[in-house]
């Protein structure tokens, strides 16, 4: 049992590792304002296990890998109850990325879906 | 291992798995669970520090899993944001003119022309709050103008890693250190200045001038000695008594060892090849000085306590 569980753990892992950051994009496309990291794990925790199988400590070096290329930008401000916190938000570039993924990701699963429900 | 009870345990676990990893990965990984922690804690007050991590360790990760995340997180990271790495070549004319493809060999030459500005700029700002400091030490406003100076020392350390890293290639903190909470106001200024950390960035400030020279220096000698040998073929195109009129006598002499006598076509075409060859040699050199920089950066300017 401890194999296959491994296996599971495994093929989530691998297919999270691309959506995260599709993912992440569109979390912070949607969002009217910027966001802070605990407040994106947050969000998605409500979401469900789904989205993202693995731990939340994941989402930090994605956001800072989004950022690093250009799609996200962020900036540390001060909290008045805790700690001081990185807000991200999206830029222009990150939005015309965020429409290619979308296409890719939309392709991706029609033919996922269709080759699953014996279309093929 | 134990669980971790308060999160400073729980960072000084995830220092203890990240051993051995780049400090810079180190730094951003500490940053960010601190960050994550901090923000749980503050989201439910009522909760305590052990109730917290209890939570934590489920949802953002054990230290251990968390170290791995990272560690994994840095291969791809890598693979996704950096140029892909030039074709390997075997034979050594293509190991030699192959360095044209490399883009690093490229933005180091430019650290290197870059180099003098900024050294000039730390070193000047270096030694002027440095002696400010000293001097204005018998006065009230000297604390905090100290203070003030050696957190802005912090900051141009960690600008100048982001320089080093997206010039040289060489992994750098994109986070600052964390402040520590649980100290007070005083302690963290009395840590300032025990953190062997800021004097070696300090240190690293005042060498950027002399180390700058030396690479703007070698980078604008090599640069213009190599224009001036392959635009020689033109020079001798164009006007050839240029090459009359040059020296006291009237006369240029070229020697290679077999007597000298006036410059004529094959001479300048052997310099032209010359200066082709050594645009490649300067390729080489700069890239191989951008990576001894990297290094030394990377040891004046990241802190060695997280390795």
């Amino acid at each position: 049992m401890d194999d296959s569980a491994s296996q599971l753990k495994k093929f989530q892992k691998e297919l999270s590792s691309g959506t995260v950051s599709l993912v992440l994009l569109a979390v912070l496309g949607k969002s009217q304002q910027p966001m802070y990291g605990y407040q994106i794990a947050k969000s998605l925790e409500e979401m469900g296990e789904g989205v993202l199988a693995g731990k939340q400590s994941a989402l930090y070096p994605v956001l800072r890998n989004l950022e690093a290329a250009g799609l996200l930008a962020s900036e540390v401000e001060p909290s008045v109850s805790g700690p001081p916190r990185r807000y991200y938000r999206i830029t222009g570039q990150g939005r015309d990325m965020l429409r290619e993924w979308i296409a890719a990701w939309n392709a991706t699963r029609d033919s996922v879906d269709q080759v699953l429900q014996g279309g093929v | 291992m134990s669980a971790p009870r308060t999160i400073v345990e729980y960072l000084d676990q995830l220092r203890t798995a990240l051993r051995g990893a780049d400090p810079a990965l180190i730094q951003d990984a500490l940053y960010d669970a601190e960050e994550h922690l901090r923000a749980e804690l503050a989201e439910q007050p009522d909760r305590s520090e052990a109730q917290m991590l209890e939570h934590v360790v489920g949802s953002y990760g054990a230290p251990d899993e968390v170290a791995d995340i990272y560690r994994d997180q840095e291969i791809k990271i890598q693979r996704v944001i950096r140029p892909p790495p030039p074709p390997k070549r075997r034979s050594l004319p293509g190991r030699f003119f192959g360095v044209a493809a490399d883009p690093r060999a490229y933005t180091a030459l430019f650290y290197m022309l870059l180099s003098m500005t900024t050294g000039i700029f730390y070193f000047t700002w270096a030694v002027t709050g440095l002696s400010l400091s000293a001097g204005l030490s018998v006065l009230i406003i000297g604390l905090p103008f100290i203070i003030l100076f050696f957190g802005s020392v912090r900051v141009l350390s960690l600008v100048e890693g982001r320089l080093v890293e997206t010039m040289l290639g060489m992994r750098m903190p994109r986070r600052p250190i964390y402040p520590h909470q649980d100290m007070t106001l005083m302690q963290r200024i009395g840590r300032m200045f025990t953190d062997v950390h800021t004097w070696t960035a300090l240190c690293y400030m005042l060498l950027m001038l002399p180390l700058g020279i030396v690479y703007f220096t070698v980078a604008v000698t090599l640069l213009s000695v190599s224009a001036a040998l392959i635009a020689t073929p033109l020079a001798m195109a164009f006007q050839r008594d240029w090459f009359d009129g040059l020296y006291v006598n009237h006369q240029i002499m070229v020697d290679w060892g077999f007597g000298a006598h006036q410059p004529g076509w094959g001479d300048v075409l052997a310099m032209f090849v010359v200066g082709i060859l050594l645009v490649f040699a300067t390729l080489h050199l700069a890239r191989a000085m951008g990576r001894m920089h990297g290094h030394i950066a990377k040891h004046m300017l990241v802190p060695r306590a997280l390795a």
